[in-house]
């Protein structure tokens, strides 16, 4: 294994019933870099997300986290989970939490911290996200869309995670708040926190890829680097995704 | 003695007995019906069955039927247990089997997001129901179970079937020795509409604290 890898997942396979989610998926994730995933609805790029910190289990096939292999049954998940930042599409923030409590009880509960360090690091991460300090004891349903995708990011971050996976987070946002969610990503992202994006935005993917992988029907047709797959596209669907989304854009 | 003097004298004692029954038949009943709710939702095969079985069983009885049974029923099996015990066990398990349908209904009305947001933290399944699932079923049962212990105080009334020497009980022996129903039941209505609106009134307090937004 190359020694900068984190991520390295090989062979992945998933089936709902009988229909194929997941059909031999392999890549690689090094220190610092940003994977976007993108494709149509239904190709597999929401189970794959989830597959790597086993919130869906896959059927066959085997993940690593930097030298642990998380898909050994022996493995306490629990413990591998705290590692990889999670940011879903509809940010399942914690209802009857606050703001602060929601970045913290991971911290708490989960990492042990004393309170006040928790609060600490829940502060910073808050501020990283770029969180209104007034708005720390406020509750989910008092908070916009984009603030609370900031939320469950800073959520995400304050755990320390060697990997972010973000799951199309801003699919269920206004459009006046996609981009102060995706200004947030893209400044973590700079500031080397290892990344894997699920996205439909694709002006956003080729702007912030180190490589970009192309899902269609479980698998992957095509990866590489944004300006590869721009200027040279190997795949139709690639092309028509590409093409379309990028004329759109300008 | 006067009527009046006699009357609210024991009126007052079986006040006592019915609120001793409630005071400790309510907490336990609350107890009993997240457990089950708890059990009906997480529990494996078997612990599902038996919660669902008790659930189904004392929502099915009529309460009066279960006291019965409760006191003389078990007493023919040499189980002997005192008319008050007898009401209170009755109670937890007629009102905890309701309350477990709101807890039931309120962890499934959480997104599943929730528990799966919990569990992408690193936290372990009790962590998952003791921090994210338990306070949001508390606050979504709330409506159910507070209207649940209304219920509860007015069935105390049917206690007097095994002999408790609650409210009503001495209602009723008030009103055979003196005939005087208006005034006597009138003024037991008034006793249990006082209980209700206090108890009414402790809920929308609670239910004000916990609210989220």
């Amino acid at each position: 294994m190359i020694s900068d890898t984190i991520l390295n997942v090989v062979d992945l396979h998933k089936k709902y019933g009988d229909s194929i989610a997941l059909d031999g998926v392999s890549f690689r994730v090094r220190k610092g870099e940003t994977k976007v995933i993108i494709g149509p609805n239904g190709s597999g790029k929401t189970t794959l997300l989830k597959c790597l910190n086993l919130l869906v289990k896959p059927d066959k096939g085997r993940i690593w986290l930097g030298n642990i292999e998380i898909t050994d049954p022996r493995i306490n998940i629990n413990k591998i989970r705290r590692k990889i930042g999670f940011v879903f599409q509809d940010f399942n923030l914690f209802h009857h939490l606050t703001v602060l409590n929601n970045v913290m009880i991971g911290l708490v509960k989960v990492r042990k911290l004393k309170k006040h360090q928790a609060y600490k690091k829940a502060v910073d991460a808050l501020s990283t996200v770029g969180l209104d300090n007034t708005l720390y004891h406020k509750y989910p349903a008092q908070l916009s869309g984009g603030q609370k995708q900031r939320v469950a990011i800073a959520r995400a971050l304050a755990m320390d995670p060697v990997i972010m996976l973000y799951d199309e987070p801003t699919s269920s946002l206004d459009p006046q708040f996609v981009n102060e969610v995706l200004q947030v990503i893209r400044k973590l992202a700079k500031n080397g926190v290892t990344s894997i994006i699920v996205t439909h935005q694709i002006d956003f993917a080729l702007e912030i890829a180190d490589e970009i992988i192309v899902m269609h029907k479980g698998r992957i047709i095509e990866s590489g680097r944004p300006t590869e797959l721009l200027s040279n596209p190997q795949n139709i669907l690639t092309k028509k995704i590409l093409i379309r989304n990028f004329r759109t854009l300008r | 003695m006067d009527f009046w003097s006699n009357f609210l004298i024991n009126l007052v004692q079986g006040l006592t007995t019915t609120l001793q029954i409630l005071v400790i038949s309510i907490p336990l009943s609350i107890i009993t019906g997240f457990i089950l709710g708890f059990a009906r939702v997480y529990g494996n095969k078997i612990i599902f069955y038996i919660s669902t079985g008790i659930s189904t069983t004392f929502r099915g009885l009529p309460l009066i039927v279960t006291l019965l049974i409760l006191f003389f029923g078990l007493a023919d099996l040499k189980i002997y247990l005192s008319p008050f015990w007898a009401s209170i066990l009755g109670f937890t398990l007629c009102g905890g089997s309701y309350i477990s349908e709101y807890v039931k209904g309120a962890i499934q009305s959480i997104e599943q997001g929730q528990a799966e947001a919990a569990r992408a933290l690193g936290m372990n399944k009790l962590q998952e129901i003791i921090y994210i699932i338990l306070p949001q079923t508390l606050i979504r049962a709330l409506p159910g179970v507070s209207n649940e212990i209304i219920y509860m105080i007015q069935y105390s009334s049917l206690s007097f079937v095994i002999g408790v020497k609650e409210i009503f009980s001495v209602a009723k022996t008030f009103n055979s020795l003196y005939f005087r129903s208006i005034e006597i039941f009138t003024t037991v209505a008034f006793v249990y509409l006082l209980l209700i609106a206090i108890a009414t009134l402790v809920f929308k307090i609670i239910e004000n604290k916990l609210k989220i937004t």
